[in-house]
C-alpha cells in the first residue's frame, strides 16, 4: 500500500491542466499567466466552453477569466471531470521502459551487483486499486488517506513494488504503455477487490488505532467533564437541600410559638418549602443513582457521538499487465563472484524471498547480504 | 493506552459497481485512464502548503532561520493552526509567530487577532511585528486603544484582558487567532488567567513558552488541554499513565513525546546553526568632578524630599534622577520645562538652585572619557565605527556637538526621523563610518552588524532595553567580537544599577529570551524593575541601607535567574529524555 496523494503545487496544477486540455483536443495560447483556450466544437464537457481564458494565480482583476491555482473552483471542477472520465482501465509495463529493480537487501549490501539480466517467460496481470479512506470522528481528528494497493490477479498476493511503479508511471504521464479501458478489465474484479480491501485495512490499522485512541481519549475527557459537572450539581443541590431543611425547621418553631397570623403565614411558607424540598430530594436521588451507575445513557451518547466512521471507497481500478520471468544477478565481493537467479517481474521486482545460508533469516532492507563466502550470508553471519 | 475502548469503530466499504459501469465514450482511453488516476491523486493531495508570504519579507528587517521557518510551517499546516511553540530561550519564538501571522494575513484568515503577553513585553511585541513583518497591531498601552471591541489586531497584557473592565468584551468576541506569550503563566487551572483562556473563542491558537513545565507534569497537561482538549484524556488518566507516584520518574516517555509531537514544537539551541561571536564587556567608572558630585547630591535630595511629600510625581522625579547621571543638559531641559509650565510649583526655589549648579559644571566627565573610547576605535576599528546610546535627546545633542568639534564624523538617530531618513542615516553610517549617537528609538529591526563597538553612555533601568541596544549589533550575521562599553559615574545610582544588579545577573551576557523569562517571573510580583530601583533609591535612610536594598534586589534577581535556569534544565529533561532518571517502560 503506497501513499498515492500528490502535493498540489501551482506547477502541478498548471502541468496537469495543460495535459488534460490538450488531451481533450484544446489549443492553448499562453501569454504570461493568461491562457487563451480554443475548445473543439464536438467536445462533451461542462467546464470546457467557448472563449475560455485561464489566469494562473489567485488575484486577477478581470472577471471574465477562470483562476487556475490549487484552491480555485475551476481547477476543482476540472479534477472532478477528469477523475470521472475513465476511472477503470488497463496499462502494461514494458520491460524496456522500466529500470531493473534491485531489492533493498542487495542495494544496502557491501556486495556489488555487477550485472542483472531479466528473461521474461510469460505475461501476468495485477489489479491496482486506488482507495480513498476517510476516518471521521466528531472531534477535530479527521484523517483522509489515498492509498494504492496492488494484488496479483492469479495468486492475489500483494505486490508492493508494483504500487510504486504504477504511481510513478501515472505521475510521468506515460501514455505509451496504456492501452485500453474498462471494457477490457478481464479479471474477476470482485474477488480481487476483496483481497485488496483486506490488504488495505491491515496496512492502515495503525492509523485507525491511533485515531481511535485519540477519539477515545476525547470521549473519556468529555465523560469526565460531565461527571464533574454533575457532581458539582449534586453538591449545589445538597447545599440547597440542607438550607431549605434548616428553613423548614425554623418555620416549624415559628408555627409552634407565633400568633395566628404569623402561624398561617409560616404554615404557607413551610408548605411551599416542603414542596421545593421534595423536588430537590427527587432530583438528588435521581442524580445520585445515575452517578452511581456511571451515567450510562450519557456515556452511551458520548460513545456513539465519538465513534469512528471509516469509509473506504475505491476510486480507480487498473489492470496492470507485466512480464514475469527470472533475473540473474552477477554478484561480486572482494574475494568472490557469484550468480544468483531469482523470480522477477517487470515493475514488480524480485518475487521470492531469499534466506541467509548460515542462520536461515530472510534477507531484507534491515538484514542485507553480508558476504558471499560459503554461500549467501547476512551481515551478522559475516562478521 | 490500556482501557481506551470507549468508542466503536465502524468500517464501511463502498461498492465499486459505479466504477465498473463507467466507460469512456469519446476519448482516447490510453490517455484518459492515467489522467483519471492522476486527477484522483490531486484531489486527495494537500493544497500548496508553502509559506507564500515569505517572499514579501524584507531581508534587511528580518533574517529567518531554518528552524523558524520549519516551526511556522508545522504549526500552520501540520498542526491545523493550534500549536505550542516551546523552543529553548533565545531561538526566536516571536519570529515564528510573526511568520505565522504574516502567512495568515497573506491568506486572509486573520480578521481578528489577539496577542496576550506579560505587561512589559507588549510594546516589544508590537514593534517587532511592525518592523520585521509589517504587521500593525494596537497595544492596550497606546493612546489610540479604545477597547477590545474597537480594534481587530490587538496586543494586550493578559492581566488587562482579564480585568473586570475588559473581560466580558474579550470573551464575547470570536477571535480568529489567539497568541499567548509566556504560556506557562496559565498553567494553573484555578487562576483567572486560565479561566480567561479556557473561555476565549478562537479558531487558531499559538502558545509560546520555553518552559511549559514549571513545577510538575500537570502544568503541561493544563497548557496542552487548553490548546487541544482531549489530547491527553482526563487529568487522572494522564497522571496515572505518565507519572509514577512520587512524581520523580516519568513513565511511558515515548508515548508522551509522540503525543506532544502533534501539538508542540521544541527546537533546541544545539540543533540550530546559531553561532554568536564573543561579547566583551568593559565597564568604566569615573570619579565625577566636585561640581558634578554636588549637582548629583542636590538632585537626589530634591527627588527624595519631593517624593516623600507626593508620590504622584513619581515619573518626573524618576526622570530627573536618570538625567542627572546622563548629562547636565538633559537635566536642565526638564527643569526649565517644569518651571515654565507649572507656575505654582512647590520647591521651585530648590529647582532654581539646581539650575545654578548646572551652570557651574564646566567639564562633563563622561563626555571627556567618551573621547578616549572613540579615539581608540578610530585607531583600531574599520572606519572607526562606534554606536553611542543615550536615553535623552539633550544628551545626544551635547555629545554630537562635542564629537563634531573634535573632528569626528558623526551621525544622529532619534525617533523624530521618518523611516526613509532612518534608512539613510544607517546607510551613511555604514559608508562614512565615525560615530552614530542614537537614542533608544533605534528600532529592533535595524541591521547594524557592520559595527561592533557600542557605548552605553547612560544606562536604562530596564534590563530589556539594555539588551535590545546590544542586540542591534550582537546578532546573527555579526562576524567579529562585540565590545560593549558601559559608562558610569562613581557613587551614583548608575554605579549601583551596574555593579549590584546588572553584573550580578550577568546581564551583559544574557540574550533577550533569557532576560524576558527572568523579568516575566519578576513581574509576577507586580512591580516593574524601574519602579523597584526608584523606590529603593528614594526610601533608603542611609548609604548602608541603600546598599543592602540593592543587594536584596540582586538576590531576588539571582534567585529568579537560577530558577529560570533550573526550569530550562528540567524542561529539557522531560522533553529530551535526560535527568529524570530511567523511564520505567
Amino acid at each position: 500500500m503506497t501513499d498515492a496523494a500528490v502535493p498540489v503545487t501551482e506547477s502541478a496544477v498548471e502541468h496537469f491542466t495543460e495535459r488534460y486540455l490538450r488531451s481533450r483536443g484544446c489549443d492553448i495560447e499562453k501569454r504570461g499567466d493568461h491562457w487563451t483556450i480554443t475548445v473543439p466544437k464536438e467536445i462533451n464537457s461542462e467546464i470546457l466552453t467557448e472563449g475560455l481564458t485561464l489566469y494562473c494565480g489567485n488575484d486577477s482583476a478581470d472577471d471574465d477569466v477562470e483562476l487556475l491555482h490549487p484552491d480555485s473552483s475551476f481547477f476543482q471542477r476540472l479534477l472532478t471531470e477528469a477523475s470521472q472520465r475513465s476511472p477503470t482501465g488497463r496499462i502494461s509495463i514494458e520491460t524496456a521502459d522500466t529500470e531493473t529493480q534491485i531489492p533493498g537487501w542487495l542495494q544496502n549490501s557491501d556486495v556489488e551487483v555487477k550485472d542483472a539480466k531479466f528473461t521474461p517467460f510469460y505475461d501476468r496481470t495485477a489489479l491496482v486499486v486506488v482507495f480513498d479512506v476517510s476516518i471521521e470522528t466528531v472531534s477535530d481528528y479527521q484523517t483522509e488517506l489515498l492509498r494504492a494497493v496492488a494484488v496479483d490477479t492469479r495468486s492475489e498476493e500483494p505486490l508492493p513494488t508494483l504500487e510504486e511503479t504504477f504511481l510513478q508511471m501515472i505521475s510521468q504521464g506515460d501514455e505509451t504503455s496504456t492501452t485500453a479501458h474498462s471494457d477490457t478489465l478481464t479479471a474477476d474484479v470482485q474477488s480481487l477487490l476483496d483481497s485488496a480491501r483486506q490488504q488495505l485495512i491491515e496496512r492502515i490499522q495503525g492509523t485507525i488505532d491511533e485515531v481511535h485512541q485519540e477519539a477515545s481519549r476525547a470521549a473519556d475527557a468529555e465523560v469526565e467533564e460531565f461527571r464533574q459537572l454533575q457532581q458539582q450539581r449534586i453538591e449545589e443541590l445538597e447545599q440547597k437541600h440542607s438550607q431549605i431543611s434548616a428553613k423548614i425547621h425554623d418555620l416549624s418553631e415559628q408555627i409552634n410559638g407565633g400568633d395566628e397570623e404569623e402561624r398561617i403565614e409560616a404554615l404557607k411558607e413551610r408548605k411551599e418549602l416542603k414542596e421545593e424540598y421534595e423536588d430537590i430530594d427527587a432530583q438528588l436521588t435521581d442524580l445520585r443513582q445515575r452517578r452511581d451507575r456511571g451515567f450510562p445513557e450519557r456515556q452511551e451518547e458520548i460513545r456513539s457521538r465519538h465513534a469512528l466512521d471509516v469509509r473506504v471507497r475505491p476510486v480507480t481500478l487498473t489492470e496492470v499487465e507485466y512480464e514475469q520471468g527470472e533475473i540473474e544477478f552477477e554478484l561480486a565481493s572482494e574475494k568472490e563472484v557469484r550468480k544468483l537467479t531469482l523470480g522477477y517481474g517487470s515493475g514488480v521486482g524480485v518475487t521470492e524471498t531469499v534466506d541467509c545460508d548460515s542462520c536461515g533469516e530472510s534477507f531484507g532492507g534491515e538484514n542485507p547480504l553480508g558476504s558471499l563466502s560459503g554461500g549467501l550470508r547476512c551481515e551478522s553471519c559475516s562478521v | 493506552m490500556d482501557g481506551y475502548d470507549l468508542v466503536d469503530v465502524e468500517v464501511t466499504h463502498e461498492s465499486a459497481d459505479d466504477l465498473l459501469d463507467t466507460s469512456s465514450s469519446d476519448g482516447n482511453d490510453a490517455v484518459d485512464h492515467p489522467q483519471s488516476v492522476q486527477a484522483a491523486r490531486l484531489q486527495a493531495g494537500q493544497p500548496d502548503s508553502e509559506l507564500r508570504s515569505l517572499k514579501q519579507l524584507d531581508d534587511n528587517s528580518v533574517k529567518l532561520l531554518e528552524h523558524q521557518v520549519d516551526a511556522a510551517y508545522r504549526a500552520l499546516f501540520e498542526m491545523d493552526g493550534k500549536a505550542l511553540l516551546a523552543d529553548e530561550v533565545g531561538l526566536g519564538k516571536t519570529i515564528e509567530v510573526g511568520m505565522i501571522l504574516k502567512e495568515m494575513h497573506f491568506r486572509e484568515t486573520d480578521d481578528s487577532v489577539l496577542i496576550l503577553t506579560p505587561a512589559q513585553l507588549a510594546k516589544q511585541w508590537q514593534s517587532e511585528l511592525r518592523e520585521k513583518f509589517g504587521l500593525n497591531f494596537v497595544c492596550n498601552y497606546d493612546d489610540e486603544f479604545t477597547g477590545f471591541e474597537d480594534h481587530d489586531y490587538i496586543i494586550a497584557s493578559i492581566d488587562t484582558a482579564k480585568s473586570d473592565r475588559h473581560r466580558s468584551i474579550v470573551l464575547k468576541r470570536e477571535w480568529d487567532v489567539l497568541v499567548l506569550d509566556e504560556a506557562h503563566y496559565v498553567k494553573n487551572e484555578e487562576t483567572d488567567r486560565y479561566d480567561l483562556i479556557d473561555r476565549l473563542s478562537y479558531n487558531y491558537a499559538f502558545f509560546l513558552t520555553a518552559t511549559p513545565i514549571q513545577n510538575e507534569l500537570t502544568d503541561l497537561y493544563n497548557i496542552v488541554s487548553l490548546l487541544r482538549p482531549g489530547l491527553f484524556g482526563t487529568r487522572e488518566v494522564f497522571h496515572h499513565y505518565f507519572v509514577n507516584n512520587n512524581q520523580e520518574t516519568l513513565v511511558n516517555r515515548d508515548e508522551l513525546q509522540d503525543r506532544l509531537h502533534k501539538v508542540m514544537i521544541r527546537n533546541r539551541r544545539a540543533d540550530t546553526d546559531i553561532d554568536f561571536t564573543d561579547r566583551n564587556i568593559d565597564t568604566r567608572k569615573f570619579e565625577p568632578s566636585p561640581e558634578e558630585r554636588e549637582l548629583y547630591q542636590a538632585v537626589s535630595d530634591y527627588v527624595k524630599g519631593a517624593y516623600s511629600e507626593s508620590q504622584g510625581q513619581k515619573l518626573v522625579l524618576m526622570l530627573l534622577q536618570k538625567e542627572v547621571v546622563s548629562s547636565p543638559a538633559a537635566l536642565e531641559e526638564t527643569i526649565e520645562k517644569r518651571l515654565s509650565e507649572q507656575s505654582e510649583l512647590t520647591h521651585a526655589d530648590e529647582l532654581e538652585s539646581i539650575l545654578d549648579l548646572i551652570q557651574g559644571v564646566e567639564t562633563i566627565t563622561k563626555q571627556e572619557r567618551l573621547l578616549d573610547i572613540v579615539e581608540e576605535a578610530r585607531e583600531n576599528v574599520e572606519k572607526g565605527r562606534v554606536i553611542v546610546f543615550t536615553q535623552f535627546r539633550a544628551t545626544q545633542r551635547q555629545v554630537l556637538d562635542r564629537l563634531a568639534t573634535e573632528g569626528y564624523t558623526v551621525h544622529s538617530f532619534h525617533g523624530g526621523h521618518s523611516s526613509q531618513e532612518k534608512e539613510q542615516i544607517v546607510e551613511d553610517f555604514e559608508e562614512a563610518g565615525g560615530v552614530l549617537v542614537s537614542t533608544d528609538a533605534m528600532s529592533e529591526g535595524r541591521n547594524l552588524q557592520f559595527c561592533n563597538i557600542l557605548v552605553n553612555y547612560d544606562l536604562p533601568w530596564n534590563p530589556m532595553r539594555v539588551e535590545q541596544r546590544i542586540g542591534r549589533v550582537h546578532r546573527i550575521g555579526q562576524k567579529r567580537s562585540v565590545y560593549i562599553f558601559n559608562m558610569a559615574l562613581k557613587d551614583t545610582v548608575e554605579e549601583y544599577v551596574l555593579d549590584r544588579l546588572y553584573h550580578k545577573i550577568d546581564l551583559f551576557q544574557q540574550s533577550v529570551g533569557e532576560l524576558s523569562s527572568i523579568l516575566s517571573r519578576l513581574e509576577e510580583s507586580g512591580t516593574s524593575f524601574e519602579d523597584q530601583i526608584f523606590e529603593r533609591l528614594v526610601t533608603a535612610d542611609s548609604e548602608v541601607d541603600l546598599e543592602n536594598d540593592f543587594d536584596n534586589m540582586a538576590v531576588d534577581l539571582q534567585e529568579q535567574r537560577e530558577l529560570a535556569d533550573k526550569l530550562e534544565e528540567f524542561n529539557n529533561g522531560v522533553f529530551d529524555g535526560f535527568d529524570l532518571g530511567a523511564s520505567d517502560d
